[in-house]
């Protein structure tokens, strides 16, 4: 039992990458599913976006935000094994011929599935464009873990433009869809950008499938935790999605529901964090 | 021997509980159950009807034998270990987890709805009985010779695929490794046990007795691969592949929600998801473990089944007043009557004839209050023999910062939307013929995964009836292909 850690690597100032041994889970991942991680006996249940899936191991990018992932980073190192790992859960994309397939993200789950989103639409004959975002220089990626190996064409963006191009994912969007340039979009990362993207798109009438990132505990359609509301019905982020067509969620609400557990997590963040400064950890 | 006709006592030995003040702040057991003296003094209530007769074996769903089981305990008397002994091995014959059933059956509707001394007294507390027969024999380590019987001489008869570590798979899986089968069971959850580790809180039915139950299948043999979900993770057509035959266990996991405004507000949980974070991660816990729970001061729970009672008990627990709030009345509620004694006890309040029409939440998108409309019942009775509602047009509003929907539970279709030719009922439950076996030659099916929504040990009765059906089924295979 347990699922040993095989790789570990800073990503940037807040994101790092985790590669951990779940054969069950790489046999059959598609790109557009997740998984469902516990660090420890005491451990919350996380969903988690997939980087990679291969020989066995699954390729995670994770932020350095919560107790979870604060635990992976300052406990878990190389060798040492999580508690779970289920999955592959959700619905995978559906991979085939699109034409210009973009694929735009400004969050750490979303740039783990643009990578592997990509890759399988460049396979399938797409022409691909990767476009990541990053709020300033300490943020972005070494070049090894950017898109750009599966993108035809890549764009990097900072909000500050320390790096790359000024901007967001939005901004360079607007002018390749003004180019006529865009079939599709796939998107997935921070809330209130999907919400502004399906605004972006919708008038033009681009198929804009997006992460919509919701609380999860089983991540089967057990608990209800990640209900949307979607096209005027309930339905389950982990079951139903997690790719739902960005115009017909209901934004306010899944943002609204995204923040229920602030106050718990913000918590427990701090009480972990004065554990690890207590032993001189941090 | 020629034994005495018996003296009638018409009551019951009781058992003892916590008390109320001490129960309400913690989540550790209620019932505290018999000690041995007491235990046989039950047992001597228990008129011996004969097995062939005896109503209360008639009244199980897996047929335990119950009066020979109570007959062992008043025989050994004066060996407590060998009474136990004994008492265990005539349970196991019928049933591999009897700490689980003595604790969370609805006895009252079932063995001791049908016996006789109820009829001039109170009913045998079979229940309690059973109970403290598993308990005992744990504590005194009596069950290692037992399973050392139970461990088949022949082994490798076939390979069978169990989906599903509830009450139905795990008994299934526990028959067929009785009978010399090589059994796997798939759970998608990292803890085994089902709707017995994720939905029954821990002050009815401690982990850790449940662990041990498991372990025991584990002992017979029994893989559990966890972290398996099947029709993601791996396939039933795989399954197929592997295996001579399979059993799906999968229960009715997925939550029936109000369609009714607010239903995505803030702290508003199916019991489900409420329960999960409280039983399986330990919220109460928190934040010493890691998953979080948020109840406000004012609960209402919505549903008055045994996952109301739970999620209602629970929320108490956690330092809130609660409310549940039911659309029919009283004697309509299908929750076990010793629950809502316990429920009530602890001072949950009820509220009848309310049926919830829209969540009002505040500013910050968080529930504040519950609209209902009143109910009044007709003369008129449906089908399950409930005296029909109607809406009165008039309506109540009652504060509430946290509200849990119990109002019932349907098949999780994970597998049927993979396994194309799995045919499914409109309500989500799977198609089986009498034995048992879905429209996939080779796939069982029981519990609430063909049931909808039913008790634990209905879809014991599945899992031990579809273990029969599939060794039937392997054999005839067997001999077609010899």
């Amino acid at each position: 039992m347990g699922y040993k850690i095989t790789k570990k690597e800073n990503l940037s100032a807040i994101d790092f990458f985790m590669e951990v041994e779940a054969p069950h889970v790489a046999r059959s991942w598609k790109p557009g599913q997740f998984v469902v991680l516990i660090v420890d006996e005491k451990g919350e249940r996380v969903p988690m976006s997939v980087y990679y899936a291969e020989d066995g191991k699954i390729g995670m990018f994770i932020r350095r935000h919560g107790v979870t992932t604060f635990k992976l980073w300052y406990e878990k190192q190389v060798g040492d094994e999580l508690l779970s790992v289920a999955g592959p859960l959700g619905k995978p994309i559906e991979v085939k011929y699109y034409g210009n397939v973009v694929f735009a993200s400004d969050a750490v789950c979303a740039q783990a599935e643009s990578y592997a989103t990509l890759k399988a639409m460049k396979e399938a004959g797409n022409y691909t464009i990767a476009i990541q975002s990053f709020e300033n220089k300490d943020n972005v990626y070494p070049e090894k873990f950017l898109a750009k190996p599966v993108a035809d064409e890549h764009y990097l963006t900072t909000d500050d433009g320390s790096v790359g191009i000024k901007g967001h994912y939005l901004d360079v969007l607007k002018e390749l869809i003004e180019k006529d340039k865009v079939d599709i979009v796939f998107a997935g990362g921070k809330l209130g950008s999907l919400k502004k993207l399906a605004e972006l798109t919708r008038p033009y009438g681009i198929p804009t499938i997006v992460t919509v990132r919701q609380i999860m505990v089983d991540g089967t359609g057990m608990c209800g935790s990640c209900r949307i509301l979607y096209d005027g019905q309930i339905k389950f982020a982990c079951r139903d999605g997690p790719m739902f067509d960005a115009h017909k969620v209901d934004w306010d609400d899944v943002i609204k529901r995204d923040a229920r557990f602030v106050e718990q997590q913000n918590l427990a963040r701090e009480r972990y964090l004065q554990k690890l400064r207590e032993k001189g950890v941090i | 021997m020629v034994r005495k006709r018996p003296k009638l006592i018409k009551e019951r030995v009781p058992t003892p509980e916590r008390p109320v003040e001490e129960r309400v702040k913690s989540f550790v057991e209620v019932n505290l159950g018999y000690d041995f003296a007491s235990a046989v003094k039950e047992a001597e209530r228990c008129l011996q009807c004969p097995v062939e007769y005896a109503p209360c074996i008639k009244g199980c769903p897996v047929h335990i034998n119950i009066p020979g089981f109570i007959g062992k305990l008043v025989e050994h008397r004066d060996d407590p270990n060998k009474a136990v002994k004994e008492a265990l091995r005539v349970i196991w014959g019928d049933n591999t987890l009897p700490a689980v059933t003595g604790r969370v059956c609805p006895q009252e509707e079932q063995c001791e709805m049908n016996c006789v001394m109820g009829k001039v007294g109170d009913p045998i507390n079979i229940g309690k009985l059973e109970r403290f027969v598993a308990d005992y024999a744990r504590k005194h380590s009596i069950e290692d010779e037992l399973l050392a019987e139970m461990r088949p001489s022949v082994c490798g008869k076939g390979k069978v695929a169990v989906v599903g570590a509830g009450p139905a798979g795990l008994t299934c899986a526990g028959e067929l490794a009785k009978l010399g089968y090589d059994v796997t069971i798939y759970e998608a959850l990292h803890k085994p046990g089902g709707v017995l580790i994720y939905g029954i809180p821990e002050f009815r039915l401690p982990k850790e007795i449940l662990d041990k139950e498991i372990a025991k299948l584990r002992e017979l043999g029994v893989e559990i691969k966890l972290d398996h979900v099947v029709g993601k993770t791996v396939t039933l057509e795989e399954l197929l592949e592997e295996y001579d035959a399979v059993f799906i266990g999968t229960g009715a996991g997925t939550p029936k929600l109000l369609n009714i405004p607010g239903i995505l507000l803030d702290r508003i949980y199916s019991a489900n998801e409420f329960l999960t974070r409280v039983n399986l991660m330990k919220a109460y816990k928190f934040p010493e473990y890691d998953e979080p729970i948020a109840v406000g001061k004012k609960t209402i729970v919505i549903g008055a089944g045994n996952t109301a009672m739970d999620a209602a008990r629970s929320a108490l627990r956690l330092g809130s007043e609660v409310t549940i709030a039911y659309r029919r009345g009283r004697e309509d509620m299908t929750a076990r009557i010793e629950e809502i004694q316990h429920a009530e006890e602890e001072g949950v309040k009820f509220e009848f004839f309310l049926n919830p029409v829209e969540f009002i939440g505040d500013e910050n998108g968080r529930v504040k209050a519950v609209k209902f409309e009143k109910m009044k019942p007709l003369e008129e009775r449906d089908k399950k023999g409930k005296r029909k509602i109607v809406g009165t047009g008039e309506y109540v509003t009652l504060e509430a910062d946290t509200v849990i929907i119990a109002i019932g539970l349907e098949p999780n279709r994970i597998i049927s939307e993979e396994a194309t030719g799995l045919k499914v009922n409109p309500d989500g439950t799977l198609v089986v013929d009498e034995n048992l076996m879905t429209s996939i030659p080779g796939v069982f099916a029981g519990g609430d995964a063909i049931r909808g929504e039913a008790t634990v040990i209905l879809a014991m009765g599945d899992g031990k009836r579809a273990a029969k059906a599939i060794c039937d089924y392997i054999e005839k295979k067997r001999k077609a292909n010899a």
